[in-house]
């Protein structure tokens, strides 16, 4: 009997985890380790923080779809890994102490890490601005929202930012979707004139995303997504500044720094900046006991896998290959990281340097359907290495396509939504020599109603498919 | 000064349910061949 052990379930621990229950589930044990007794589907948070829905429509309880796909539910929190003897050692939940979970295989799912300290002032708990990144987060959000509301319905000028809390945040269409909600919101309150909304990021322009942007074909014309970001925002009057890295938060005030070293302060009534991500920062011993970290995990306590890491920015954006195909650990090859949990070769985006020598740049997205995708093939090949003793399954971020849609209000009648279909999330300039480096079929942008379905549709066919209901393996990541 | 602009012909489209039934077809079109690729990998 084989031991595989899921550490996190978020969409790449869960999708990981239904895979592995219903071929192994019966047979082998399969144990997944998780902090909360909950799945929260992270994408509609964005909607929670502008009131637009329930908490509860957003969570769902993990037990009981684990008893149904013969999955074994820790709940508490991973310390440290025995890379050597193969267990996790595991802070218990319910006070329990300290447990030992045996491995013969293991995938770190974990998420990010919020590293809200990374910025002084940043953050909901020690800090001054909000975030949306978990659900507790979201609903502080909206609370903290509601009360700017409020304060503009008594004749109050409110100002808004919204974007990245750290020169290497990611997630910036996380983000944009929260501001554009928030715009929304104001809309029908009749409140939008008495806010200003500002978009505060570190992007290199407009509509980057972390994925050095895209380029689309609108009849005989190619469209830039910084063109098409850049209509969005004058539609709706939104101010932007980018090429921003943000330094410290203090009360009403954001200080940050420019692409020209150029300091400055942003003042603000209501701000949700997204933090900077780290690692799940385990620690990792070998069987004497000797901290292995430096061997495991980056500097910020990413998992290394099976990438190509240290090659210069121009010499990654022409080498696909540099992005990880398995995501498993080179040397500890029965040890397989998922999600944003991995390392990245280097980021997407070029990278930025400033004459004070702060790295503006943003870090590669890796949530959501990239994070399931990367789940599914872990798992596939965590079961082909069960049953057959070796791997069938392979996909680099250069050979993955994701869809960001960034909501405009939930109405289903009159609501809208900003599409980004991207393939692949990573250029690659070998399959697809055009400027762009990618599918120009399927990679697309535009804003309308139907982008409104397509956001609710995920939602509601992403919840059914990670409680692993009927047909669910048939739902694509 | 930007070189596109979104105007009140493309707004109208933007809500009009005809036309964004198809823009919904076509979404799905496009992230079906891309799923087609990913789950044959």
């Amino acid at each position: 009997m084989t031991n595989v052990v899921v550490i996190g379930s978020g969409f790449a621990g869960q999708t990981a985890a239904l895979y592995l229950g219903a071929a192994l589930g019966k047979k082998h044990n399969i144990t997944v380790i998780n902090k909360y007794d909950i799945f929260g589907y992270t994408p509609s948070w964005v909607w929670v923080g502008v009131g637009q829905m329930e908490p509860e429509k957003t969570i769902f309880k993990l037990k009981p779809v684990y008893d149904k796909f013969h999955i074994n539910f820790v709940q508490g929190t991973a310390q440290s890994i025995y890379v050597d003897d193969q267990y996790v050692l595991v802070d218990s939940a319910d006070g329990g102490g300290e447990t030992k979970i045996p491995y013969d295989y293991l995938i770190i799912a974990t998420g990010a890490k919020l590293n809200f300290s990374g910025t002084p002032g940043l953050g909901p708990h020690d800090g001054y601005t909000t975030s949306i990144c978990s659900l507790p987060h979201a609903m502080d959000s909206r609370d903290r929202l509601f009360e700017a509301m409020a304060r503009m319905e008594k004749g109050e000028k409110q100002k808004i930012v919204v974007g990245a809390g750290h020169p290497g945040a990611t997630c910036q269409g996380a983000a944009f979707e929260y501001l554009t909600n928030i715009h929304k919101v104001l809309e029908k309150k009749g409140l939008r004139d008495k806010a200003e909304l500002l978009w505060l990021s570190n992007e290199p322009q407009l509509g980057d995303f972390g994925v050095r942007g895209l380029r689309v074909r609108k009849g005989d014309r190619m469209l830039t997504s910084e063109e098409f970001i850049r209509a969005v925002f004058e539609l709706y009057g939104i101010k932007w500044q980018v090429q921003t890295g943000v330094r410290k938060v203090e009360p009403g005030k954001i200080y940050w720094e420019n692409y020209d070293g150029a300091e400055g302060e942003t003042e603000f009534d209501f701000a949700m900046l997204i933090p900077q991500f780290l690692g799940p920062g385990f620690t990792y011993y070998d069987k004497e006991g000797n901290d292995v970290t430096g061997q495991m995990a980056n500097k910020g306590g990413f998992v290394l896998v099976d990438a190509i890491y240290g090659l210069d920015w121009d010499t990654l954006a022409d080498t696909p290959e540099a992005w990880p195909a398995v995501y498993q650990n080179r040397k500890y090859k029965n040890i397989f990281a998922a999600g944003i949990a991995f390392a990245p070769p280097g980021s997407i985006s070029r990278p930025f340097v400033n004459p004070n020598g702060l790295s503006i740049t943003a870090a590669p997205p890796r949530t959501g359907m990239i994070s399931g995708i990367i789940g599914r093939i872990v798992a596939l090949n965590v079961i082909d290495l069960v049953k057959r003793g070796r791997m069938t399954h392979a996909e680099r971020m250069t050979e993955m396509f994701a869809a960001c849609i960034a909501s405009m209000g939930d109405s289903l009648w009159d609501g809208s939504a900003a599409t980004i279909v991207i393939y692949p999330v990573v250029p690659d300039p070998r399959t697809y020599p055009n400027e762009e480096g990618r599918d120009l079929f399927v990679t697309d942008m535009e804003m309308g109603l139907a982008g409104a379905w397509m956001k609710r549709m995920i939602h509601t066919t992403f919840m059914h498919k990670l409680q692993g209901r009927i047909g669910w393996q048939y739902i694509p990541e | 000064m930007t070189t596109f602009e979104i105007t009140e012909k493309d707004a109208k489209k933007m809500n009009n349910k005809i036309i964004q039934l198809w823009r919904f077809i076509m979404l799905n079109l496009k992230i079906l061949k891309a799923v087609d690729h990913s789950k044959r990998s």
